[in-house]
């Protein structure tokens, strides 16, 4: 050893013994890790998609909800109109929202339309005999209204109409509805419930493990023989008979009673039975390190000073298991996504018109045959997601394993 | 050795017996009663008609009273009466699960076949191009959901190269000789297995090769490698031995997995097994057959666990049972 | 493995990659082995040898009288029939009487007991009815599931219509004949074609063994422990083979008392996934899809799928008696007001609904009566008939007091606006877009509908039943052709806590004159008056509105090109209670002359 010192120049000496941060150490061993990487890379394409859906659901004028019973089922790439009662709906909110008098007379004078017609009906009927692209051409084509005012408003009819033909990236499903935005809006629930829930449960997990562990004895062989059974049980049967059960049944009465008839009632129902049953691996692996930990002299030294069960566990224990627990939730978010997408899939996790992929496959499996890519984009998407959780999972565990820092 | 298993059988049968309390509770809490279901199927039902079937049935009885009729019926060997089927659970429930076992024990060989040499190898080529092609294998192999391989497989395989029966257990022919039977029945298991397998080769490969990472990186290897042994004797004596202990681990805790990934595969695969039976009795109140085929699921996965901590014994000589 | 390189490295990786390459190609042998390229829907057709029909639903054990899914009574048909039936064309026929009695061919008579009046009739059972071991069907087997389906420990699905019955006296010299008293005298008794009957010499037995246990006869009735005994059924099949949730194996019954049936077997096939049925048609595992298959959406798709690529199947429609309507809750404030309901008649356009939805392959629905029942009538004469007109629903909200704001919905006048809750059974994909539909439909004329689905099991087991939908429903049920529709609209049965939540006027709809009118109908047993008495109820239907009518459900079915002598039946009464006709090879049908008994 000491041969090989002397052979380090001054500068390479100094960079030696120079203190990096535990946290740049990390970072250094995470970033070596390339699959992890572009797991990152994945999960933060993401979770933007989620952050920012309804800036995407404005920007592309898409509406998860707005069906289409006209035009179901339609290909990759395709171009919809607008049904006929669509149109005229859009036109009365665009007659409703100001005075449309300048453009009726324009109208008229182009001869578009009866010169009769009172001003709404005008417009009614404009739309409802024409095509849309046809209808474009003839305002756009037509000689250019004097009034400012005219101008504004064919200008804002144009777009109403413009409006009236919408690109499905994606195609649509069995209700007409555009693929892409619900695909995006899918990704905000399910993201939203694989992080809730490995958060909340990592949470949970720390608890239970902390005390089990720091105490031991009696309460540690009951949580953890707790642990163990929970763990051992077949999950997804578990989830199923769980998820059967009426919410309203169960906590009529409790301050919870709120959640029965709320607008995401399925959603929170899934976060709470997931919760319920994936706490045990990051528990487990809490205890585990507590274990190790506690009999190590700092600890000891700090029971000697008197410090209290709770500051030694906060100031000494917890951060020690910060690292395990971090594996355990990256992981667990992507569990959560594959139960959620199960038990959607089943019929029994996130209802109807809320969409999230498990459910989007619900929903396209009966026309698999003759709309396959209902079925496939979802699944590809939930396959991408977890993968990248396992990934940075897996990085995340390598980097932080001590026998694993290379210098 | 003998107190401790008899230690660990009680503790497993207390925890089917607790089980069995709560899941029965939770059923009293789902949606609707069996009788609310007649009448919503018979509009003409008298309210005396449904309070006499609700007696008949025990139904107007508190919980924890019925749930001890219930025990004491099993208790007397009498597993009940499915109110879908409309015949006693007994005759649904055998044939499901032979059908069941016979999917996840196919599923559990073929993942082991697939899984174990890939570890291996990935494991002795740590870092190169084989490792991390494998490791994808393996990874993408725990993130799918298994419900979408499941439509994939049929997609590809039964519907643009129909190959393979795109689900059922068997296919009723006339006048197919048993061994065109059997033949018909394992065609029918192909591409369930597969997708049901895909899970478990993930998880497999993962274990195999980071315990044979492990095993290998001790230095009773170098050891024997010094004392001139042959690679392949150290490879397999050395290596693999050590390495099996964390496998067999896995695999007794992926019987849990395998169960769960049944019920989806069953359900895609119209597939005639207890998976399927579980789900559908959920859905349809019918209390008899979930509670029969929720306790054999959770009592199997639960003893497999027991039958695992005692392979311990005979995988690992440093442990004992005292 | 840093420090272990091996010795012999080439060698032994050389091992390995075999054992490997060996693993890898048994797996991949197996997997050929069993590989079998399909046919792909272009196979061959199917003989009368054997035919492998295939349902999605599940069925249950075949004891008629404990049964209640559609499934089983599909099943049933095949293996057995009953005193009366409904025939393709929706007419009550005898099936396995001689004929049906009535006031007019004396066979029934109008009597007076104690005072009451009731009504006798004489049934006779065809002459060469007999079960499948031989023994002759007699009244004894009619008494006999009379008296079971009373017992109180057995579940019985319907037991109504054998309570109706007061006694049954056979003929002593002839057991085929006998007289049914009934307890009041109403004209239906002679279309109860749900009147099952249960073998007495094989099922007496067990009954008098386990019927005073709660549940004894439903477990040991022979229909379960022994479904393949030929004395159970007397239809033109048996049964050889069941299993439960799997398939049925049926063969063609030697001493069927009617026309022997053309095609030797039938397998009746449980795949209760849609998707896969589809695969398992055209790779040729079965060779027809049931009424009991394909969802409506699919049938639409295969059938386009069959023209396109000239496939040798039949896609068939036909507009049955499941009528899907809208209840309408009339003790929801905003509900109330005739107006408004009729404002939501007027929005919809119903036959543009089934025009875009099911490219017109199911008929829009007036009333509660179905197109192809005796009893349907479009005549505007005799019913309120709603346009299809905005503006209409328009002015009706306006006088109804809900006035449009500049947020497009129309609000009363302390402010509230006009909200309404649509529900349906989430899962059921076809109501699921009506839904959407009618919601979009409402939502222009300023109606704020909310659409909050639930799983059938709490759908109908709660909130319909306990009328808690709070607005609009969709659902179904099915018609009988002219049957009383006393227990959907008759004021005692709307469902309470005090009649046990009985009973399914559901919207709550209370007329004095339509509670007149159904007791009249009943009881009326001229056919002319009776069409008035419910072309008026019909009347008071379309002009209160207490339900929005959507539409009649078609029944759909896929059989192979070749097939004849089949026919979809618009009642409950399943298309196999005609399996005798159906044949795959006509050729062979046309010398049927030696195929009379």
């Amino acid at each position: 050893m000491s041969a090989a010192t002397t052979a380090l120049g001054d500068a390479a000496r100094q960079r030696l013994l120079e203190a990096r941060p535990m946290w740049r150490i990390v970072l250094g061993q995470f970033v070596e890790h390339r699959m992890a990487v572009a797991g990152v890379c994945v999960i933060a394409f993401f979770l933007g998609v989620a952050l920012f859906a309804p800036v995407i659901s404005a920007v592309t004028g898409l509406d998860p909800n707005r069906q289409n019973v006209l035009a179901r089922y339609q290909p990759l790439m395709s171009w919809e109109e607008a049904s006929p009662s669509e149109r005229e709906l859009r036109v009365q909110r665009f007659l409703e929202s100001g005075d449309r008098t300048a453009l009726a007379d324009h109208v008229r004078r182009l001869g578009l339309a009866g010169a009769d017609l009172p001003q709404d009906e005008l417009l009614y009927q404009l739309v409802s005999s024409n095509e849309p692209a046809q209808l474009l051409d003839l305002l756009r084509h037509g000689p250019t209204p004097d009034s400012a005012a005219a101008r504004e408003q064919l200008a804002g009819f144009e777009r109403v109409v413009e409006d009236f033909r919408s690109f499905h990236l994606l195609g649509t499903d069995e209700l007409g509805r555009d693929v892409f935005i619900r695909l995006v809006y899918g990704t905000q629930v399910s993201i939203t419930v694989g992080l809730l829930v490995a958060l909340i449960s990592g949470l949970i997990g720390l608890v239970i493990g902390s005390v089990a562990g720091y105490y031991g004895g009696r309460l540690d062989a009951l949580l953890m023989r707790f642990t163990d059974t929970l763990l051992s049980l077949p999950i997804l049967v578990v989830l199923i008979v769980v998820s059967a059960v009426d919410l309203g049944k169960l906590l009529g009465g409790t301050p919870l009673a709120f959640i029965t008839g709320h607008e995401h009632e399925s959603v929170i129902k899934m976060i709470i039975i997931l919760c319920a049953f994936s706490w045990m691996q990051a528990a487990r692996l809490v205890r585990g390190s507590i274990l190790s930990i506690k009999e190590q002299e700092f600890v000891l030294a700090a029971r000697v000073l008197g410090a209290r069960d709770r500051s030694i566990i906060a100031t000494h224990v917890v951060p020690n298991v910060i690292a395990p627990l971090l594996v355990a939730v990256t992981l667990g978010i992507g569990n959560a996504i594959l139960f959620e997408a199960a038990l959607s899939f089943l019929g029994l996790g996130i209802q109807p018109p809320t969409p999230s992929w498990g459910n989007m496959l619900h929903n396209a499996q009966e026309m698999v045959q003759h709309a396959p890519m209902l079925a496939i984009l979802p699944g590809l998407l939930i396959l991408f997601t977890v993968i990248s959780f396992n990934y940075i999972g897996d990085g995340v565990r390598d980097a932080i394993d001590p026998r694993g820092i290379r210098r | 050795m003998t107190g401790f298993i008899l230690r660990r059988l009680a503790q497993t049968v207390v925890v089917i017996a607790l089980l069995s309390f709560f899941c029965y509770f939770l059923m009293t809490l789902m949606p609707g009663d069996p009788i609310d279901e007649m009448i919503a199927a018979n509009p003409t039902m008298t309210a005396e008609d449904a309070q006499r079937l609700r007696e008949l049935h025990g139904l107007d009885r508190p919980v924890h009273e019925r749930y001890w009729n219930w025990v004491t019926m099993i208790a007397g060997g009498d597993l009940g009466y499915s109110r879908t089927y409309r015949v006693p659970v007994s005759e649904i429930l055998g044939r499901s699960l032979l059908n069941t076992s016979l999917l996840a024990g196919a599923a559990l060989v073929l993942s082991l076949l697939v899984a174990v040499p890939l570890g291996v190898w990935a494991a002795l080529r740590k870092g190169s191009r084989v490792d991390y092609f494998v490791n994808l294998f393996a990874f993408a192999g725990i993130s799918v959901p298994s419900f979408w391989i499941a439509i994939v497989l049929i997609l590809v395989f039964a519907v643009y190269i129909p190959i393979f029966p795109a689900g059922g257990t068997t296919s009723i022919d006339f006048g197919m000789t048993p061994g065109e039977a059997l033949v018909d029945r394992a065609r029918h298991l192909v591409l369930p297995v597969l997708s049901l397998s895909f899970l478990s080769i993930g998880t497999f490969v993962r274990y195999t090769r980071a315990a044979m990472i492990d095993a290998m990186s001790n230095d009773y290897i170098r050891t024997a490698r010094a004392k001139g042994l042959s690679w392949d004797r150290v490879l397999i004596v050395h290596g693999f031995r050590n390495a099996l202990i964390p496998l067999i681990t896995i695999v007794t805790l992926s019987f849990s997995t395998l169960f769960s990934g049944a019920i989806i595969t069953e359900t895609v695969f119209a597939y005639d097994g207890v998976g399927r039976l579980v789900f559908l009795s959920i859905q349809r109140n019918d209390f008899n057959v979930a509670m029969v085929a929720f306790m054999i699921s959770v009592s199997w996965v639960l003893l497999m666990n027991f039958a695992a901590d005692l392979l311990y014994g005979v995988a690992d000589p440093r442990i004992t049972y005292s | 493995m840093t420090g272990a390189k091996p010795r012999r490295g080439i060698p032994t990786r050389t091992a390995w990659r075999l054992g490997l390459a060996v693993v890898a190609l048994l797996v991949l042998a197996m997997l050929y082995g069993l590989a079998k390229p399909g046919m792909t829907g272009r196979g061959e057709l199917p003989t009368n040898h054997g035919l492998k029909i295939g349902i999605t639903q599940e069925f249950e054990s075949l004891n008629p009288l404990i049964a209640q899914m559609s499934a089983t009574f599909y099943l049933y048909s095949m293996v057995n029939r009953t005193l009366v039936s409904i025939d393709a064309n929706t007419e009550f026929t005898a099936q396995l009487a001689v004929q049906m009695p009535t006031l007019e061919n004396g066979l029934a008579r109008l009597v007076e007991v104690d005072g009451v009046s009731k009504l006798e009739a004489d049934w006779e059972i065809l002459p060469a009815a007999t079960w499948g071991d031989g023994v002759p069907v007699t009244c004894h087997d009619l008494e006999f599931s009379w008296e079971v389906a009373q017992s109180p420990y057995v579940s019985i699905a319907g037991p109504e219509l054998y309570r109706e019955v007061e006694q049954i006296r056979i003929d002593p010299e002839n057991p085929k004949r006998c007289t049914f008293l009934y307890r009041e005298a109403r004209w239906l008794f002679n279309r109860r074609f749900q009147f099952y009957l249960l073998p007495a010499h094989l099922e007496r037995r067990v009954f008098e063994a386990y019927g005073d246990q709660p549940e004894g006869y439903e477990k040991h009735t022979l229909y379960t422990t022994d479904p393949t005994n030929p004395g159970l059924y007397h239809g033109p099949y048996l049964i050889r083979e069941v299993k439960l949730g799997s398939h049925v194996v049926f063969e063609r019954n030697p001493t069927f008392y009617g026309e022997p049936a053309h095609i030797d077997r039938i397998v009746v096939l449980l795949i209760p996934n849609t998707g896969t049925l589809e695969a398992n048609l055209r790779s040729g595992s079965i060779d027809m899809v049931s009424t009991l298959g394909m969802s409506f959406d699919q049938a639409l798709a295969f059938a386009r799928r069959v023209e396109n690529e000239g496939l040798p199947f039949e896609v068939l429609f036909r507009p049955g008696m499941v009528y899907e309507h809208v209840d309408l809750d009339l003790d929801e404030p905003v509900l109330v007001d005739v107006r408004v309901r009729r404002a939501l008649v007027h929005a919809i356009d119903r036959q543009r609904l089934t025009d875009a939805l099911f490219e017109g392959e199911q008929p829009p629905a007036l009333h509660f009566v179905a197109p192809a029942d005796r009893w349907f009538t479009d005549d505007p004469e005799r019913l309120v008939i709603y346009e299809p007109s905005r503006r209409k629903a328009a002015s009706l909200l306006e006088e109804a007091g809900w006035t449009l704001r500049n947020d497009g919905f129309r609000y009363d006048a302390a402010g509230n606006r006009l909200r309404l809750r649509l529900s349906t059974t989430a899962g059921n994909k076809m109501r699921e877009i009506v839904l959407v539909y009618l919601q979009d439909q409402w939502r222009a004329i300023g109606i704020d509908a909310r659409i909050q689905n639930e799983p059938a099991r709490s759908f109908f087991g709660q909130t319909m039943r306990r009328r808690l939908f709070d607005g609009a429903a969709m659902y179904a049920w099915t018609q009988s052709p002219e049957a009383s529709p006393r227990s959907t609209l008759h004021s005692a049965e709307i469902p309470t806590e005090e009649n046990g939540w009985s009973g399914q006027n559901t919207p709550g709809w209370a007329n004095a004159r339509v509670d007149r009118l159904i007791d009249e109908l009943e009881a009326e047993f001229d056919e002319d008056r009776r069409l008035d008495l419910i072309h008026e109820i019909m009347w008071h239907y379309t002009n209160d509105v207490p339900v929005i009518p959507l539409y009649y459900r078609s029944i759909t079915s896929v059989t192979p090109a070749n097939m004849t002598g089949y026919l979809l039946t618009a009642t409950q009464v399943p298309e196999t209670n005609h399996v005798e006709d159906w044949n795959l090879e006509p050729a062979r049908g046309a010398g049927a002359g030696e195929r009379q008994p």
